[in-house]
């Protein structure tokens, strides 16, 4: 605090109080701010760190997850097509044409193809124009006429071919697989139908965790199995084919339409092209499900990022709050201090001023008091005096020696006020000592109807100080509490002792019932030459007296009053007297 | 004591003259001095039973002029005069050797009870010094020149 601030306060007092509840206000937001800034931005920046870090680790390994398992897939379904042509076409190249149209042998070579586990529904043989020669299956399809039909062409054309999900004949989803063979240069070929359940078995039973399926879609989006979820064989997907890829695709897909509300429309899709047919393989998930991991790990470090920051917070407010009581403890401690050595300094001052006109008044009053003696003197040797004027001379001479009296009693106290004086330190029983004040001026006190109540604490230890400088405090004050009931008739004085709080000293405290002293110059009343009482009744210097003495003694003493009620004078004595930080002595 | 010797030492004159009227009246002879250099002065001219000093004057002040006085080795007592500001330097003189101190104003009859104490210290310390001089001169007769040199004993013969 600087000087200028100082004086500020002593002029506006409240204003300087108000100013300072701001000032800790506003060091008490600057401080949690400044500390929640500087642990809230590394706490948030590893956070973050983390958490990026963390996603893509676990975007990554889903990512191989679901490549590896399309993989999977992939092979698992291109074996199985490989499989089932590859009979087709040893069966067309190790047997004729017209041996095969035999429908016993094609009977035969059926049952031994599906003696492992159904895996054709059936097969048939077409020559080059269409007709069917031979027909092993279910279906009465004998008589059908290829020729027309979207796959003969392309069969005659490449010699193999595996067709998409198609209606056919028998309206029912299935897809079949031809391959040609030559007899004598005369093309014919060998049909089979693949068993759709076992096929599809291959896809629709997959199960990847509550929302992953995985499905087949041809190049123009038509879904060559039910998928787990929404649509079914034979429909076109909602699902975008992409462009013919090498590879896996990865993508995440919004389903914009998704129709009912309790699926998340992210979806993670990937998906990869079979060799033969070109189908497109797909497996998609929900994304959140996909990345539970990611979105769990996130919460974690969301909950423990949160936890951290309500923790610092708290611990910042508590802080700053033990620190400010701290400071503010401090600043009251000062502006005691300030206050004390103030007072001590105006004593100070006064008394050397003090002292110097007591001295100076006191050498005219010697010569006074002398010329008294001589008058006196002469009166005595001049033995033929008028009577009345020996009588007012008499009468005049011990007026003066009165007023000169008064005087001397007046500089005697200014002096003693003032006087620099080696305290007698010795042990003395504050109990016993003030018993021994109460019962000297009691006599006093009873003539004015007051009464003294004591209420001394029996276990006091012993105080080291000078009795007689005490001696002189008490009986001030307690003449002054007598004082104060010189408008009542009656009153009462309590004088308690007991230990401080603190264990360092003794508290007494002399309270009076009297008529108090007005607030406004209750903070005058320790001043040199301030005094209440009628002129030439008090010099004004009793409590100054008292308050330097208990300064110099090392102790404190304070008031309170109210008017009417009474005053009150609280005495701090330590228990050992202190070294240093007495008053300034002087010559 | 009648007839004691007095030397009031004072800066303040009227003081002084005063006290001089009021010591005469009691039956004293007295001298006065206005400084301490005269005090000294005066001492080292004429016997003097008991000083009365003031501790504050200008210049030399009493207890510097105590402090000379107590070089020239006299039997002569000292009183302190003093404001209450100065009880400490009273007291510093008492420790120095003077015999007591009286706080200004003071009544001339306790300056006059506070004379005669001093004024029975010095006979007494010089009736002693007399007598161990007398024993030391009964013990070895030839010693009484180096005891009583010359100059003392005219003095006492007048």
């Amino acid at each position: 605090m600087t000087a200028a601030e100082t004086n500020g306060a002593d002029d506006f007092m409240p204003n300087a109080d108000y100013r300072r509840r701001e000032e800790y206000r506003k060091f008490f937001r600057r401080f949690v701010l400044l500390t929640l800034v500087s642990s809230l931005i590394p706490l948030l920046l590893v956070g973050w760190g983390i958490n990026i870090h963390y996603t893509k680790f676990a975007r990554n390994r889903m990512i191989e997850n679901l490549n590896t398992e399309i993989d999977h897939h992939r092979k698992i379904i291109e074996l199985f097509l490989e499989e089932n042509i590859s009979k087709l076409k040893l069966i067309a190249r190790t047997h004729t044409r017209d041996y095969l149209s035999r429908p016993s042998n094609l009977s035969r070579i059926f049952e031994m193809i599906n003696r492992d586990g159904a895996s054709l529904t059936d097969i048939g043989i077409i020559d080059h124009d269409g007709r069917h020669l031979a027909y092993i299956g279910p279906y009465d399809l004998l008589d059908r006429n290829y020729a027309q039909a979207f796959w003969f062409q392309q069969v005659m054309e490449k010699g193999i071919f595996i067709s998409d999900m198609f209606l056919g004949f028998r309206r029912e989803p299935h897809f079949i697989m031809a391959v040609t063979s030559l007899d004598n240069g005369d093309p014919w070929i060998l049909r089979a139908t693949i068993d759709t359940e076992a096929f599809r078995s291959l896809v629709e039973n997959v199960r990847i965790g509550k929302t992953g399926e995985v499905y087949l879609v041809n190049s123009g989006g038509i879904y060559q199995t039910t998928p787990r979820f929404h649509g079914s064989i034979m429909e076109k997907t909602r699902f975008p084919v992409a462009e013919s890829h090498a590879g896996i695709d990865f993508r995440l897909w919004e389903d914009a339409s998704a129709d009912n509300g309790n699926t998340s429309p992210r979806q993670v899709i990937c998906s990869v092209w079979l060799q033969e047919p070109r189908w497109l393989l797909v497996v998609k998930q929900e994304y959140d499900e996909a990345f539970d991991a990611v979105n769990h790990a996130n919460r974690a470090v969301l909950i423990f990022l949160h936890i951290s920051g309500l923790s610092i917070l708290i611990v910042a407010v508590l802080v700053t709050r033990h620190m400010l009581a701290m400071i503010r403890r401090r600043d009251m401690e000062t502006d005691r201090l300030n206050e004390q050595l103030m007072q001590t300094s105006k004593l100070a001052s006064i008394g050397e001023l003090s002292a110097g006109v007591a001295h100076e008044i006191n050498n005219p009053l010697a010569i006074i008091s002398t010329e008294r003696q001589i008058l006196l003197d002469c009166e005595k040797q001049t033995p033929d005096l008028p009577p009345e004027f020996r009588a007012q001379i008499n009468d005049s001479l011990s007026q003066i020696d009165v007023q000169t009296r008064r005087c001397k009693r007046i500089t005697h106290n200014l002096l003693r006020f003032s006087r620099r004086t080696t305290s007698i330190m010795e042990p003395l029983n504050l109990n016993a000592f003030v018993q021994e004040v109460v019962d000297l001026m009691e006599r006093e006190a009873n003539v004015n109807g007051v009464k003294f109540v004591t209420d001394l604490s029996k276990d006091l230890p012993t105080l080291v100080s000078d009795a007689s400088q005490l001696q002189q405090v008490f009986l001030n004050l307690i003449t002054n509490a007598v004082d104060a009931h010189n408008e009542k008739p009656y009153g009462r004085i309590d004088i308690t002792t007991q230990l401080s709080k603190d264990e360092q000293g003794v508290m007494l405290c002399i309270a009076d019932s009297g008529s108090g002293i007005p607030p406004e110059v209750l903070d005058k009343i320790f001043d040199p030459f301030f005094t209440t009482k009628p002129v030439g009744k008090g010099t004004g210097l009793g409590l100054s007296i008292c308050y330097s003495i208990i300064q110099r003694l090392g102790g404190r003493i304070s008031v309170e009053s109210s008017i009417g009620k009474g005053t009150r004078f609280d005495i701090f004595l330590p228990l050992q007297p202190v070294s240093g930080g007495e008053l300034a002595e002087k010559q | 004591m009648i007839g004691a010797k007095i030397l009031l030492v004072d800066d303040e004159e009227i003081f002084v003259r005063n006290m001089a009227k009021l010591l005469n009246a009691r039956g004293y002879e007295v001298t006065t001095a206005l400084s301490g250099d005269a005090a000294i002065r005066a001492l080292s001219e004429q016997l003097v039973d008991v000083v009365v000093l003031d501790l504050k004057m200008p210049g030399m002040d009493g207890l510097a002029t105590l402090k000379e006085m107590q070089k020239l080795d006299l039997f002569t007592q000292v009183l302190m005069l003093t404001g209450h500001g100065s009880i400490d330097s009273a007291l510093e003189a008492m420790r120095l050797g003077a015999y007591d101190y009286l706080t200004k104003p003071c009544e001339i009859d306790e300056l006059v009870l506070k004379i005669e104490g001093a004024w029975e210290k010095k006979d007494g310390a010089e009736q002693k010094d007399m007598m161990d001089k007398i024993q030391k001169v009964v013990e070895s007769p030839k010693s009484v020149f180096e005891v009583f040199p010359r100059k003392n004993i005219e003095e006492k013969e007048k």
